[in-house]
This record gives C-alpha cells, sequence and structure tokens, in this order.
C-alpha cells in the first residue's frame, strides 16, 4: 500500500494504482477533468500508464462557474 | 459585419458571460444562452464526488458556438497562474486564458506585477492572454506591448455593482490602446454596459449582474440588447457635448400678434 497526497488530503492506494485506477476509485470517468502529479500535467493518453508513488502530490481539477 | 477580433478568433457577440454564482447550473445554461455569448468563463476547481453538479464542462460543452475562457483565480502569484493556465488549456483545449491575479480577498484588486509577468510569459507561449487589471492606462499598453489579446480593466471592484467608477481612465485606455479594451468587473446594469460599449470598449465581460438578478437568463438577454446598442451608437458616432442649448427647431416667431 501506498499513500499519496489527493486535492490536499491522504488516500491509501495498492502499490501499483495508475492514474486511471485513481481516477475510477474516486468516481470520475476521465472525460471532464485535469490531473497533475507533482505539478506535471498527465495527459489523458499518459494515464493508465503512470503508475503512482509513495507520497506523490496529485491534483484533480475540473472546470466550475467563475467569472 | 462587425466582429470583436481576439486573435485569429472573430465573435460577432460583445457580451462575455461568467458562470460563476448562479443558483444552480441550470439556471446558469439558461442564461447563456439567452445571453448569445461566444464566449464563456469558467474557474478551475479541485474534483469533489460530492459536488458532481460543479463540473460545468459537459453541461456547457452542450452549448454550441461558445468558446470557454478560463480563468486563472486562486492563483496569487505568476508562477502559479501560469500553471492554472496550462492546465486549464489541457481540459479546454482553448487558447484563451484570462489572467486573474488578486492576492487580497477583501477587495480582489490584481496584482499589476504578477499580471505582467505571467501574461507576458503566456503571451510567448501562444495563448491570447486576457489580463484582468485595474483601470491603469500605462499597464494597459505595457501589457498590449507584451502580446496580450486584450486588456480587461475593471469598471469597479469584482461584485461591486459599482458600474463605470473608472470611466475617465477606461476612456484614455481606449484611446491609447490598438488591441480591443473589455470591460470585466462592477457592471450592474445593461445601462452601464451599453454606456462602456459607447465609450468603444469593445466588449463586457458580465456575471454577478446576471448571475444573482432575479431572472437571470432575462438579464442576460437584457444585457445582450444593451451590447448591441452601445455598439451601434459608438460606430454611428455620438454627438458633442455642448455647454449651452442648441435648438432642435426654428426659432422665428410667426405666432406673434400682428399690431
Amino acid at each position: 500500500m501506498i499513500t499519496i497526497e489527493l486535492n490536499g488530503e491522504q488516500q491509501v492506494l495498492s502499490g501499483d494504482a495508475s492514474v486511471n485506477d485513481l481516477l475510477s476509485i474516486i468516481g470520475s470517468d476521465g472525460k471532464t477533468v485535469a490531473v497533475m502529479v507533482n505539478e506535471h500535467i498527465i495527459r489523458p493518453e499518459n494515464r493508465s500508464a503512470t503508475l503512482l508513488q509513495e507520497g506523490d502530490r496529485v491534483e484533480i481539477l475540473v472546470f466550475a462557474g467563475g467569472g | 459585419m462587425d466582429f470583436l477580433q481576439l486573435g485569429s478568433y472573430s465573435f460577432s457577440s460583445r457580451l462575455i458571460l461568467g458562470t460563476g454564482k448562479f443558483s444552480n447550473a441550470k439556471v446558469m445554461l439558461e442564461a447563456v444562452r439567452a445571453s448569445g455569448a461566444q464566449l464563456v468563463t469558467v474557474a478551475l476547481r479541485r474534483f469533489n464526488r460530492q459536488q458532481a453538479e460543479d463540473d460545468l464542462f459537459a453541461p456547457l460543452s452542450t452549448i454550441e458556438g461558445i468558446t470557454l475562457m478560463p480563468n486563472t483565480s486562486g492563483a496569487s502569484t505568476a508562477a502559479e497562474a501560469v500553471r492554472a493556465a496550462h492546465i486549464a488549456r489541457e481540459l479546454s483545449g482553448s487558447p484563451f486564458i484570462k489572467v486573474e491575479i488578486h492576492p487580497n480577498p477583501q477587495h480582489l484588486m490584481p496584482d499589476p506585477i504578477e499580471t505582467y509577468e505571467a501574461c507576458r510569459i503566456l503571451a510567448k507561449e501562444g495563448f491570447l492572454v486576457m489580463p484582468y487589471i485595474t483601470a491603469d492606462p500605462v499597464l494597459a499598453k505595457r501589457l498590449e506591448d507584451a502580446g496580450c489579446a486584450s486588456v480587461m480593466p475593471l469598471g469597479s471592484a469584482i461584485g461591486s455593482g459599482q458600474g463605470l467608477a473608472a470611466a475617465e481612465m477606461l476612456s484614455i485606455i481606449i484611446r491609447e490602446s490598438n488591441i480591443p479594451v473589455i470591460v470585466d468587473a462592477g457592471l450592474r446594469s445593461p445601462s452601464e454596459a451599453a454606456a462602456a460599449l459607447e465609450m468603444g470598449c469593445g466588449a463586457v465581460l458580465v456575471n454577478s449582474a446576471v448571475a444573482v438578478a432575479g431572472n437571470p437568463p432575462e438579464m442576460a438577454e437584457a444585457f445582450a440588447g444593451a451590447v448591441v446598442a452601445g455598439r451601434k451608437a459608438f460606430r454611428a458616432g455620438l454627438m458633442q457635448k455642448s455647454g449651452s442649448a442648441l435648438a432642435t427647431s426654428p426659432l422665428t416667431s410667426f405666432l406673434e400678434a400682428k399690431a
């Protein structure tokens, strides 16, 4: 098991979890989100190949209302 | 036709609508449709499963003919704004970025130094940069020289409804600019939007005035009409003001009784 920081909060994952796995765990189809791992953008085509590591800082962002 | 030209993009609508502060997504979408806006702003927020309805990307994609203009709200430095712009472009596929860097939540005034730095970098990277700034003619010129697609000075503080409090400075910016000047923030009523367009602004960006109106879609339509009227008046050429009365009817007396 590994612990990552997801949107500022601790999240425990299995050791071989990819970004795509994380998206399904949190209930996102991944289509309308942007993902950053340690401040690097992970494009949709690279999400299944990107495995998360202990201590990674992950930000998952959406478009919300704003002026 | 008379278009708002931003980079290589041409828009027939001169009303840009913000999507914040609406009571729900349905009302927001109705207002966007009613406004006829072709540029719509959105903000980045952390994904939250409990607030799935906050994700506006899919609902906004159902409206044809709109281009997203994400903002960098939440950034308090140039580096943060540049990072936000990269993420936003990844998500939207849109080259537009509204650079918005306001470190103080009490007054939400934009930081001119961080804003300039972020704009300089993003313009070089090929973004169509739309900076939210105070109505400062010198800063506006510097941003134009840095390659911004427009400048977006505030009419008055964000969400204040104080209208065109900065009118005098705005008119200097308009006179000096070779890129569209878009009044962003502070507008409360359609008449203020019309006044901005009459002054020669390229467009207005409105959010609160529509979002918190009693009937947002109707207010959106009212703003759309005002912007068209204001632009038409600007193009038609307003009469000069005069300090004294100038008659519109003949003043020759002909009703005086003959002696």
